[in-house]
C-alpha cells in the first residue's frame, strides 16, 4: 500500500508560499493599526467609563446623606449631581428633571441586587452593584425626554424598573424649581 | 441518528460469560445490543451517543427558545409568566451551549480524532466512557429541577450574584445549575485530558504535530481552552453552591461578599467558552473547504498558529462583558485593546477560508454550503463583535438585543451550522449511507433563511434600545414589527431542523437501494477516508504510515514530470478494506455508568437530604473501587492476550501485529486510568 511516487510530492511541513507570508504581513499590520485606535481613541478623543468611586455598605447606605435623600442638586450654576437608587424594582427617584446644557454626574447604588442604569441616546450605561457607587457624567445638550431602564437582569420585575430624565429649558426650568420651593416653603410654613 | 446493525466479529468472539471473581458486575463483552451501547468503550459509540444526545438536548432547547420567542411575539406577552419567562431563557442558554453545542463538538472529536491521527482508540477508553456517562447524568440531572425543584434556574445563564443568592432566588432552580454544571464540567475535564493525550501520545508514525488536520489541531485546542478554563468555573459554582446550602457569604455584599468577584471568575470561563464553542466548528469547515474545493488549505501553519492564538488571546479579553462594571479606564481600555487584537488571528482564519475557495474547483455539496454558510454568517458575528471593543460603542450596545443578535451570529451561525455541515461530510464515515442532498440543501437553506430573519432583526431592536431578558415590551417603541419578524425566523429555523430529522429518516430508509458510499465519498483528505464505512470496529487494519499533510490525498494523487496533479491510485487500491481480524481492542466495562450514576444522587443529597448524598457517594466510591480492580484487559476476550496491544502506536513498521505482544507503552498508558 506505500506508494514510493509520494516522496516526491511530500510537501515541506512549514513551507510557506508567498502570497501566505504576505498575508501574514497584512495582519500584523492591522494589529497595529489595531493598537494605534484604540490608543488614540482612549487618550485624544476621551471616552469616559463608569468607574467604581466608592465602597459603601449596602445594609445601612440608605440611611444617611446622600443616599437618604436620592434627587438632583445644583453645586453649582449648571453643574448638577444626581444619587439615584435602583433597587428592587424600581428606581429612586423615577424622574429626573434638567435645565438644557447642564452637565451632570449620576451616582448609583443599590441596597440589594444588581441592576443596570441605561440612558437611551446617550452613552450613559451603568452596572449598578450593590455595595459599590457607580458614577458618570453627561451633558444634556438636547431637549426632550431620555428614558433609562433597567437593562441588567435583576429578576422578576427587571422589565418593570424604568424612569426618565426630562431636558426642559431653562426658563421652563425655573419656573418648574420656583414652584417647587414655593411648595417646599409653604409646607414648611403649614 | 442511527445506529449500526451490522455485527462486529472482532471483539465478541465466543459469547461465553464468565463471572468475574473482583466484580458485582459480570464483564460486559462487545456487539451491538443496547446493553453494548451502555458498556462500550469504542470512540465511536462514545461519539455517536454525545451526537444523539446533544440532538435531542437541541430539541429541549429549541422548545425554550420558541416559548421565548412566541412570549415576544407581540408586545404586552402573555404565554409565560415573569418568572417562568425567567426560567426559561435561563434553561435556553445553559441548554444550548453545555448540553448542546459542547457534546456536540465533543461528539465530534471523540470519532474523529483517533481516526485523523491514525489511532485505534484514545489513550484511556474507559474514561472517555465516564465522560460521557458524567456529562449526561449532569445533562440529565439538570433538566430534572423542572419536575423536582420548583422550576428551572431563573438567573439567566451568567447566574451574577447577588441575584442568584438565596435570597432573590429561593427556588432550588439555582442549586440544579450549580450542581448540574459541575457534574457535566467533570465530565468535559475527564475528555479535555483524555483527548490532550490522544493525540500528543498516540499518532501514526510520521503523523508529526505540523501534519496533523486542522480539524485535529483545532479540537486539540479547544481541548486545552477546556482544561484550563473549567476549573475557574468549577471554583466559582463551587462558591456559590456553598453560599447557597450552607450559608457561605462569598457573594453576598451584605456581609462582605464581593459580587463582582463572580462576574470575573464567571467571564474568565466565558470567554474561553466561546471559542470552546466556536474552535471544533472553524476544524471542521477547514476540512469541508479544501475538500470541495479540491485544493489543499491556504497557510496550513497560519491557519494552525491563528487557532493556537485565539487559545492564548481568549483568555485576556473576559472583561469586555463587563465595560460597565465599573472597573475603570485602564481596565477598559487595556481589554478593549486585547479584544481587537483577536480578532485578527480570527479574521485571518476567514480570509484563509476564502483564498483556499479563491480559484478552486468548487462543488456545492450539502456539507460545503454549510461551510460557506458558516464564513458568512460568522463574519456578521465577528464583525459586530470588533464593535463591542470599542468601549464607547459598547455602552450603546451592552445589554441590548444588539448582543443577543452579535453572539447569536457566532455561536449559530459560526458555531452550529459549521457542525451541521460536519454531520452532512461525515454522516457516510459514522453511519454508512450519504445524507440525502436534495433534502440536505432545502434544510440548509431554511435554517439559513430562517436564521437571519430571526437574529437580523435583533441588531435592529438593539440598537433601538430593546433591552435583554425582559419578558415583555410596551407598545409604541417601535419593537413590534421586527420582534414579530424573529418570531415567524425562530419558526422557520424549528422547521429547518424537522427537516434534518426527516433526512436522517428518509436517507437511512432510502440507503438499501443506493450505491454504497464507499470509504472517500467526497475524494477527501485526512486519514479516516482510507477507511471503510461505516468504520470498522477496529479502526484501521494496519496503522498507516504519514508522510505528508493531507495524507490520504496524496496516496491518491501525485504529480507528473509538468507538476500536474495525476491520479495515482483509486481509492479502492489506497483505501483499507476493514478485513483486519484479531484486532485486540479495550474491553468494555460498566464501571464508568455505575460512576457517574453516584454523581447526580449525591447532587440531589445536597439539595434534599443529606443521607442520599451518603448513598450516592457510596455508590461512587464502590465503582472506583470495582473499576480499579477489574484488570484493564479481558483474559477471557477471545484473542488470549495477557496485556492489551490495541493501540500499536509506537509500530513503525506500518504493518500490524495484532499478536504482537511486546508492547509496554500501550499497557502503561491503560494502566494510568
Amino acid at each position: 500500500m506505500e506508494l514510493p511516487e509520494k516522496a516526491a510530492t511530500e510537501k515541506k511541513t512549514m513551507g510557506i508560499d508567498p502570497y501566505e507570508r504576505n498575508w501574514m504581513r497584512l495582519s500584523i499590520l492591522l494589529l497595529v493599526v489595531f493598537a494605534a485606535t484604540i490608543t488614540i481613541g482612549g487618550l485624544a478623543m476621551g471616552f469616559e467609563v463608569p468607574g467604581a468611586e466608592q465602597e459603601v455598605d449596602p445594609r445601612t447606605v440608605l440611611d444617611s446623606p446622600p443616599w437618604s435623600e436620592p434627587g438632583v442638586r445644583e453645586v453649582a450654576p449648571g453643574v448638577f449631581e444626581a444619587y439615584v437608587v435602583a433597587q428592587a424594582w424600581a428606581f429612586v427617584p423615577r424622574e429626573i428633571t434638567l435645565p438644557v446644557g447642564a452637565e451632570v454626574t449620576i451616582n448609583l447604588t443599590s441596597p440589594d441586587l444588581q441592576h443596570g442604569f441605561r440612558v437611551d441616546e446617550t452613552n450613559l450605561n451603568m452596572m449598578v452593584i450593590p455595595g459599590q457607587v457607580s458614577t458618570l457624567s453627561y451633558t444634556f445638550d438636547e431637549l426632550g425626554e431620555f428614558p433609562y431602564i433597567c437593562h441588567e437582569y435583576c429578576g422578576r420585575g427587571h422589565e418593570a424598573m424604568f424612569g426618565v430624565v426630562n431636558v426642559v429649558s431653562a426658563q421652563e426650568y425655573e419656573a418648574l424649581t420656583a414652584t417647587d420651593d414655593a411648595a417646599t416653603s409653604e409646607e414648611a410654613a403649614g | 441518528m442511527a445506529i449500526t446493525e451490522e455485527p462486529l466479529a472482532l471483539t465478541s468472539g465466543e459469547a461465553a460469560t464468565v463471572e468475574r471473581p473482583l466484580g458485582a458486575l459480570t464483564r460486559p463483552k462487545g456487539g451491538n445490543g443496547w446493553r453494548d451501547w451502555l458498556s462500550t468503550v469504542d470512540h465511536k459509540k462514545i461519539g455517536i451517543m454525545y451526537g444523539v444526545a446533544a440532538m435531542f438536548f437541541f430539541v429541549v432547547g429549541g422548545i425554550e427558545a420558541l416559548l421565548i420567542r412566541l412570549q415576544l411575539a407581540a408586545p404586552d406577552g402573555q404565554i409565560l409568566s415573569a418568572e417562568v419567562y425567567n426560567q426559561v431563557f435561563t434553561m435556553h442558554g445553559v441548554t444550548m451551549v453545555f448540553l448542546f453545542i459542547m457534546p456536540l463538538a465533543a461528539a465530534f472529536a471523540n470519532y474523529l480524532i483517533p481516526l485523523q491521527i491514525g489511532a485505534r482508540d484514545v489513550a484511556f477508553p474507559r474514561l472517555n466512557a465516564l465522560s460521557f456517562w458524567i456529562w449526561i447524568s449532569g445533562a440529565v440531572f439538570l433538566n430534572t429541577s423542572w419536575i423536582v425543584g420548583g422550576g428551572g434556574a431563573d438567573c439567566g445563564w451568567f447566574c451574577y450574584s447577588p441575584n442568584s443568592g438565596l435570597a432573590f432566588s429561593p427556588s432550588h432552580g439555582v442549586d440544579f445549575y450549580v450542581i448540574g454544571l459541575q457534574i457535566a464540567g467533570v465530565a468535559s475535564l475527564i475528555s479535555a485530558a483524555n483527548l490532550i493525550v490522544t493525540v500528543l501520545n498516540m499518532r501514526a508514525p510520521g503523523m508529526t504535530l505540523f501534519r496533523m488536520p486542522v480539524l485535529t489541531w483545532m479540537l486539540l485546542v479547544t481541548q486545552f481552552l477546556l482544561l484550563f478554563a473549567l476549573p475557574v468555573i468549577t471554583v466559582a459554582l463551587f462558591l456559590l453552591m456553598f453560599d447557597r446550602l450552607f450559608d457561605a457569604q462569598f457573594f453576598n455584599p451584605e456581609t462582605g461578599g464581593d459580587p463582582l468577584l463572580w462576574q470575573h471568575l464567571f467571564w474568565i470561563f466565558g470567554h474561553p467558552e466561546v471559542y470552546i464553542i466556536i474552535l471544533p466548528s472553524f476544524g471542521i469547515i477547514s476540512e469541508i473547504i479544501p475538500t470541495f474545493s479540491r485544493k489543499p488549505i491556504f497557510g496550513y501553519s497560519f491557519m494552525v498558529f491563528s487557532g493556537i492564538a485565539i487559545g492564548f488571546m481568549g483568555w485576556g479579553v473576559w472583561a469586555h462583558h463587563m465595560f460597565v462594571s465599573g472597573i475603570g479606564p485602564f481596565s477598559v481600555a487595556a481589554f478593549s485593546l486585547s479584544t481587537m487584537f483577536i480578532a485578527v488571528p480570527t479574521g485571518v482564519k476567514i480570509l484563509n477560508w476564502l483564498a483556499t475557495m479563491w480559484g478552486g474547483k468548487l462543488r456545492f455539496t450539502t456539507a460545503m454550503l454549510f461551510a460557506v454558510g458558516t464564513v458568512a454568517m460568522f463574519t456578521i458575528g465577528g464583525l459586530s463583535g470588533v464593535t463591542h471593543s470599542l468601549a464607547p460603542a459598547d455602552s450603546q450596545q451592552t445589554d441590548t438585543y444588539y448582543i443577543v443578535a452579535h453572539f447569536h451570529y457566532v455561536i449559530f451561525g459560526g458555531g452550529v451550522l459549521g457542525l451541521m455541515g460536519g454531520l452532512y461530510f461525515w454522516w457516510p464515515k459514522i453511519f454508512g449511507h450519504c445524507l440525502n442532498e436534495f433534502w440536505g440543501k432545502v434544510h440548509f437553506w431554511v435554517i439559513l433563511v430562517g436564521f437571519n430573519l430571526t437574529f437580523g432583526p435583533m441588531h435592529v431592536v438593539g440598537l433601538q434600545g430593546m433591552s435583554r431578558r425582559i419578558d415583555t415590551y410596551a407598545a409604541g417603541y417601535g419593537f413590534e414589527f421586527w420582534n414579530l419578524v424573529a418570531t415567524i425566523g425562530s419558526f422557520i429555523i424549528a422547521l429547518g431542523v424537522l427537516i434534518f430529522f426527516f433526512n436522517v429518516w428518509k436517507s437511512r430508509r432510502d440507503a438499501a437501494d443506493l450505491p454504497a458510499p464507499g470509504p472517500d465519498p467526497w475524494d477527501a483528505r485526512s486519514l479516516e477516508w482510507m477507511l471503510p464505512s461505516p468504520t470498522p470496529e477496529h479502526n484501521f487494519d494496519t496503522i498507516p504510515v504519514v508522510e505528508s499533510e493531507d495524507e490520504w490525498w496524496h496516496r491518491k494523487y501525485g504529480y507528473d514530470e509538468n507538476k500536474r496533479v495525476v491520479r495515482i491510485a483509486t481509492i479502492e487500491e489506497a483505501a483499507q478494506d476493514g478485513s483486519a481480524t484479531g484486532v485486540h481492542l479495550p474491553a468494555p466495562s460498566f464501571w464508568p455508568l455505575v460512576l457517574a450514576l453516584g454523581l447526580p444522587l449525591i447532587g440531589y443529597g445536597l439539595i434534599f437530604n443529606l443521607w442520599l448524598a451518603v448513598v450516592g457517594g457510596a455508590l461512587t466510591g464502590l465503582a472506583i473501587y470495582s473499576w480499579a480492580l477489574e484488570p484493564v484487559d479481558d483474559p477471557d476476550a477471545d484473542h488470549g492476550h495477557g496485556h492489551d496491544d490495541h493501540h500499536d502506536d509506537d509500530d513503525d513498521g506500518g504493518d500490524d501485529h495484532a499478536a504482537d505482544d511486546s508492547e509496554p507503552v500501550t499497557a502503561g498508558a491503560e494502566g494510568g486510568e
